[in-house]
């Protein structure tokens, strides 16, 4: 621990630096009652004759993003109002027009988008998700392939080769049709069957097994490749090693081969997470909410072309995220050499 | 296990191919349990080939192997005619050790682990007995104090000490080197030739693949001179070094001696 701390210091002041000024400027910035007590007073009274009422006139959103929050109120019937505010350290910026309201709106996208205040299922959450399993499944199904591709076994071999050529031969968004829609309609059943349920929600999370299901079949036959360039690249001498010391093929596998691979593989697969986080955007053709779905909503619905420009920071923001994990990860199975 | 037999380890007309080239030549050799024998011969002569062949890293395109007077295996022209079952097999190769000539430890696992891996998983062996027996071993090879680091961090001498004590690990009868000094700087070799030595004393029955003349003359009750995939000549150390028969021993001993 002490070592780890003195060889990575640089990088752990800049962390704390960083942690600790996002808690000075979350703490820093107004409460949300503060934002609404700025609100005009003819908005304040419909506020408070909403509160004797079960008929709501005024909706009101308010969105937080550790530093920085929004508050946007607006009203329905005759007399339509809309007002926007902004709070940064400690100070409250009305956003209905000029530079604050482009501020206002991207808080707003983003706050959408990151899927703050919805389940693992939706937005940059979804994105994440989507992406780690398809990684982890993938990388099973991958070694199962490449052990089929490097066995003697010609049937074993040759069944690998094909399910390589025909997931990295085809688009991705049509297996994606094809297991979403094609492959219920020959067998008969629904994706939301697995939950026993027909509601909203139901369907919902089926699409996104489905979408877990294509991304990993696909993603196992490039990891398949990923995998067995790994294995091969080990020295003959390492299984020589084994079967001299009377270990079966599986043992040499499990215990010597694959965990030396391992660490090989870990730039790779690196890429391929960043390759398949950035296709996760393909879910908007089966209604997932992720990052790219919910830009183009908001494009669509309220004309907003910024929108795209938060949704393109997020998606740097999670590669860059990932791209340190993987490198932390290389570090700590690198220990032997 | 019976211990009436004969040889520990004998091979007839053992031949090799790959494709069109023949590396062994009809090969017979008969070893006693408790002797040492060293092989040499210039490179190319198949010396590595046919101890690699004894333990089924390759496999032999004609000839008998058998271990404790067993018919181990039967091959003629690349299809086995015989052999024992597959478990039986398996039991006896344990009986042979090996030590490679690039160390083949693996990177991955401490030098504990490395002497303790294939107990633990062959011989489902505990692990606290297997790290016991590992730590003598280690000690016997004199690396006692490396147990926990990887072999990255050990020297070319060091690593072959870690490699005999992992072949020793599995309690082998017979240890087969494969030119276990040839990767090392010359002053590690000495270090490794000692626990040979050593070994050597214990009554271990020992095929050693090498090119240290000296060691083979001291340690050696037998040398052969392989050259061509034969069998040249074989005889004791004292035959070969002083009163070599053969033309071609006599070339290469001159030509090992004046190097």
């Amino acid at each position: 621990m002490k070592a780890f701390c003195k060889k990575y210091s640089r990088q752990l002041i800049i962390i704390a630096i960083i942690i600790v000024a996002i808690i000075i400027l979350g703490i820093l910035k107004p409460s949300r009652e503060t934002l609404l007590s700025h609100t005009s007073p003819e908005m304040q009274k419909m506020i408070e004759a909403d509160e004797n009422s079960t008929r709501k006139r005024v909706t009101v959103t308010y969105n937080s993003l550790f530093i920085i929050n929004y508050a946007s109120l607006s009203t329905s019937g005759a007399n339509v109002m809309s007002e926007h505010y902004v709070g940064f350290l400690g100070k409250v910026y009305p956003a209905d027009e000029g530079p604050m309201k482009v501020v206002g709106q991207m808080v707003n996208y983003t706050y959408r988008m990151l899927g703050t205040g919805e389940n693992l299922m939706h937005g940059a959450k979804l994105t994440i998700l989507l992406t780690t399993l398809t990684v982890l499944f993938g990388l099973l199904l991958g070694t199962v392939l490449a052990l089929g591709k490097i066995s003697k076994k010609k049937v074993l071999s040759k069944i690998s080769s094909a399910y390589i050529f025909f997931f990295r031969g085809t688009p991705l968004l049509i297996q994606l049709f094809v297991v979403y829609f094609t492959v219920p309609g020959i067998f008969g059943f629904a994706w939301r069957d697995l939950f026993n349920s027909s509601d909203a929600e139901a369907v919902y999370k089926g699409a996104f097994v489905a979408a877990v299901i294509a991304f990993a079949l696909n993603s196992g036959a490039y990891c398949a490749e990923i995998v067995r360039s790994a294995i091969q690249s080990i020295d003959k001498g390492q299984f020589e090693a084994a079967k001299a010391l009377g270990m079966s093929y599986g043992q040499t596998m499990t215990r010597i081969v694959i965990p030396q691979s391992i660490r090989r593989m870990i730039p790779n697969v690196s890429n391929e997470f960043i390759m398949i986080l950035k296709d996760a955007s393909l879910v908007f053709a089966i209604s997932l909410m992720d990052i790219t779905t919910i830009s183009k909503n908001i494009m669509t619905s309220e004309g907003s072309y910024l929108v795209f420009i938060p949704a393109l920071v997020i998606y740097l923001v999670i590669t860059a995220l990932f791209g340190f994990v993987f490198n932390k990860i290389e570090k700590k199975f690198s220990v032997y050499e | 296990m019976s211990e009436n037999y004969e040889y520990i380890l004998k091979t007839e007309h053992v031949s090799k191919r790959f494709g069109t080239l023949e590396v062994l030549k009809d090969i017979s050799l008969s070893v006693k349990k408790g002797e040492v024998i060293c092989i040499i011969g210039p490179s190319g002569a198949g010396k590595s080939t046919f101890l690699r062949s004894l333990n089924q890293l390759e496999k032999i395109t004609s000839g008998k192997i058998f271990i404790r007077d067993e018919l181990f295996l039967h091959r003629e022209n690349d299809h086995t005619i015989d052999r024992l079952p597959r478990e039986k097999q398996q039991e006896l190769l344990l009986e042979m050790g090996m030590v490679f000539q690039r160390f083949n430890l693996f990177p991955h696992k401490t030098v504990l682990q490395n002497v303790c891996e294939a107990p633990i998983v062959v011989k489902k062996e505990k692990k606290e007995e297997a790290e016991a027996r590992a730590r003598e071993l280690l000690d016997r090879v004199g690396l006692s104090d490396k147990a926990d680091e990887y072999p990255s961090r050990l020297s070319g001498g060091q690593q072959q000490r870690v490699a005999i004590a992992r072949a020793l690990a599995m309690n082998p009868e017979i240890m087969l080197f494969d030119e276990p000094t040839s990767a090392l700087d010359p002053e590690l070799v000495g270090d490794v030739l000692n626990v040979m030595k050593e070994l050597a004393t214990t009554g271990m029955t020992m095929l050693c693949v090498t090119h240290e003349m000296g060691f083979a003359k001291e340690v050696a009750d037998r040398v052969l001179f392989m050259a061509d995939g034969i069998i040249a000549e074989e005889g004791t150390p004292g035959e070969i070094f002083t009163n070599p028969k053969a033309e071609r021993t006599r070339n290469f001993l001159n030509a090992i001696l004046e190097a």
